[in-house]
């Protein structure tokens, strides 16, 4: 078969570049026949760095793991922690954890919807999404003084209180978001386009997400109904409890409605919440050296499950903290889902995962035949809307 | 900086620059170092309409090949920083450099870990620095027009 | 019977000892040598899927590490725990079970110089290239700046 060559201009191109893509594809003409990942970009060495800084600085270092869902890291720590200690924080400080991992949630599921629009080429989509952001962000500023890292939480409860202005301010935003929800979850359905790059796109089946050990709305996507909040209630999830989210046709589409449709469910859960916020202390003290001991957290991230495993050794220094994101395990259906698929369907395939989003600053290496390529991501984003444009 | 625009000596300042920098339209690149993103997503509001930093005369696209300014955040992981050098490099003269965060400034809450290089400046030249973590999107755009504000100057002595 | 006990059962031949270190999860101590037939024997029945890989260093003078796979099914976490020699540490790769086990398998060698042998792909997953051999950086004896 005759193999295509690419004539789309890539950015600088130096065969001698010693730095690895992030993702290298094999391609024959069109189609992806290989995929294997190399990640590293971000890597900052923070477990080896948590066992040279005490419980408390940890706490300030685990929150930057992620500046996008940097509250669900240090909720997770927190309770590892205090699971250790023997203490638990009490309900009103759980029920601000969980508030503030929702309001999480609802940013990063906009702030994903835009950048998968964008990925897309739907940079209207993906404006409109990031201005209803907006409004979240500045809920979360407004109770917690920060916009990003809210640093919510501190070993044994939270730093803040939820007062009733905040809660109305909140009640009041919410009803513009579900309004703004219902509106994209239309466009993701009808929008003739749009379907063309999700729907089919990218299929999963239950049973293989189940193999691939995949979680979050990737795995309900495929009709896995798996969700911590859930399965495993944490905080104060036990009293306020989701509904599990799932659609069956495991495609992109399904990823997409999946996302918007949890939104809802999280506006009623933020509402049943602040209705029953219960009264009481915002923390309990904690002891500076750590009972000796292991403990497992694991909590609903908004890209699948998060998983913490924390050992002290009785010090005020932590013996080894392993924390496995959920977009390792996730990033490993993307590479086996990519064979077989079109290369112009990778971005779509990669954020259909919510991966960390600023991959468009990574290089891409497509190998065809002999000939090895590096492409930023850019350039493959492009190539993607290009080629569905082309098929109109 | 809603409020710094209730100035008037600032706001005929930001005027002139507006001015320059729509007849210059300096264009502008992103490079993540190996940030948490924390600060990548709040320059990214900035293009969005709520803020418009591109309203101020700049734009951001893809190619260092073309770009006047280089906005970057991180602490320079060691994968990071060969690519940083050659992105800069890549750029043609004058170019100007604004580290976000405070990682790009000092390598923020890693400094010290293992695969952190340090701060930008420590690999290439920074002419703005713009601290937090992140900053908010109005300090980002302060520091855009602080940076404009000094090209203006380089270019008419 | 729960699920932690239906493991327990499922597991009886392959499991040295057990232990209970919270409510809700399960540790078995596995040899290397039958670290496979362990994973098979969860495989085969479906019980849960396997979250992480954790490498553990008891420190120089202990002379071992550790090697946690970690299964989760619903709230339930059942842990195979492997100990090996800190001198020539290795462990079989379980990616004929698990093939996504595979990154876990890359970041485990990389950071505890742990052999984990038949796994598909041995390449660097999180260290860059020019990350100097055998510096393992989250071994206890690795000083790192």
């Amino acid at each position: 078969m005759p193999e295509e060559r690419f004539s789309i201009p890539i950015g600088p191109q130096h065969p001698a570049l010693k730095e690895p893509g992030h993702f290298v594809f094999t391609v024959d003409g069109e189609v992806v026949t290989g995929a294997s990942v190399r990640l590293g970009y971000a890597h900052r060495g923070i477990e080896k760095a948590t066992e040279g800084r005490n419980w408390v600085q940890n706490l300030y270092l685990l929150e930057r793991i992620c500046g996008i869902c940097s509250h669900i890291h240090a909720t997770a720590y927190c309770l590892g922690v205090e699971k250790l200690a023997g203490v638990t924080a009490p309900p009103r400080a759980q029920a601000i954890r969980v508030l503030v991992a929702e309001l999480e949630r609802i940013h990063s599921h906009l702030l994903w919807l835009g950048v998968a629009a964008h990925q897309a080429g739907f940079d209207t989509l993906f404006m409109y999404s990031w201005r209803d952001r907006e409004t979240v962000m500045e809920m979360l500023e407004r109770l917690t003084g920060n916009r990003v890292n809210y640093s919510a939480n501190i070993l044994g409860g939270v730093k803040f209180d939820v007062t009733e202005p905040a809660m109305d301010a909140i009640r009041h935003g919410l009803r513009f978001l579900e309004e703004r929800t219902s509106h994209y979850v239309d466009v993701v359905r009808e929008d003739r386009l749009f379907l063309q790059r999700t729907e089919g796109v990218g299929v999963m089946t239950r049973a293989q997400a189940e193999r691939l050990g995949v979680t979050g709305p990737t795995a309900r996507a495929s009709g896995v109904p798996r969700d911590l909040r859930v399965d495993a209630p944490y905080a104060a999830y036990g009293d306020y409890t989701p509904r599990i989210v799932t659609e069956t046709a495991g495609d992109l589409k399904a990823r997409f409605i999946v996302r918007l449709n949890e939104l809802s469910e999280t506006y009623q859960l933020i509402r049943t919440l602040l209705d029953n916020l219960p009264e009481g202390e915002l923390k309990t003290r904690m002891p500076r050296r750590i009972a000796a001991g292991e403990t497992i957290s694991r909590v609903e991230a908004p890209r699948g499950e998060l998983f913490y495993f924390i050992k002290s050794e009785g010090g005020e220094q932590p013996a080894r903290i392993k924390v496995r994101t959920p977009t390792l395990s996730n990033m490993d259906s993307v590479v086996r889902l990519a064979i077989g698929h079109q290369l112009a369907d990778m971005p779509m395939l990669l954020a259909g995962i919510d991966p960390c989003f600023s991959c468009n600053d990574r290089l891409t290496t497509v190998q065809t035949g002999d000939e090895t390529r590096l492409w930023t991501w850019e350039a493959l984003r492009q190539y993607g809307i290009d080629y569905y444009r082309e098929k109109v | 900086m809603r409020s710094i625009l209730k100035d008037e000596r600032w706001s005929k300042a930001l005027e002139q620059i507006k001015l320059w920098a729509r007849q210059n339209s300096p264009w502008a690149i992103h490079f993540n170092s190996g940030s948490c993103n924390g600060c990548d997503i709040e320059i990214l509001a900035t293009l969005t309409p709520y803020y418009d930093v591109e309203r101020f005369g700049i734009k951001l696209q893809g190619s260092p090949r073309h770009a006047d300014i280089l906005i970057c955040t991180g602490p320079v992981t060691r994968q990071a920083r060969d690519r940083l050098l050659r992105i800069y490099e890549q750029m043609p003269d004058p170019k100007f450099v604004i580290a976000v965060g405070s990682c790009a400034i000092s390598g923020g809450a890693f400094d010290g870990c293992y695969n952190v290089v340090g701060h930008i400046d420590e690999v290439i030249p920074v002419d703005v620095y713009v601290p937090g973590c992140p900053p908010r999107p109005e300090a980002i755009i302060d520091g855009v027009v602080k940076l404009l504000g000094k090209m203006q100057g380089e270019a008419e002595s | 019977m729960n699920a932690l006990q239906q493991a327990q059962d499922m597991l009886t031949e392959w499991v040295e000892a057990w232990t209970e270190p919270e409510e809700n999860r399960l540790d078995a101590q596995v040899t290397p040598a039958n670290l496979l037939s362990a994973v098979k024997a969860l495989d085969d029945h479906a019980w849960g899927y396997l979250v992480a890989i954790t490498g553990l260093d008891a420190g120089v003078e202990a002379g071992t590490l550790e090697v946690l796979y970690h299964f989760c099914a619903g709230p339930a976490v059942l842990t195979l725990r492997v100990t090996i020699p800190r001198e020539q540490a290795a462990v079989p790769s379980i990616c004929t079970l698990i093939p996504y086990a595979g990154v876990f398998e890359r970041e485990l060698a990389e950071m505890f110089g742990i052999e984990v042998y038949g796994t598909p792909d041995p390449s660097r997953l999180f260290l860059p290239d020019d990350w100097p051999e055998g510096v393992y950086p989250l071994r206890k004896d690795t000083e790192l700046d």
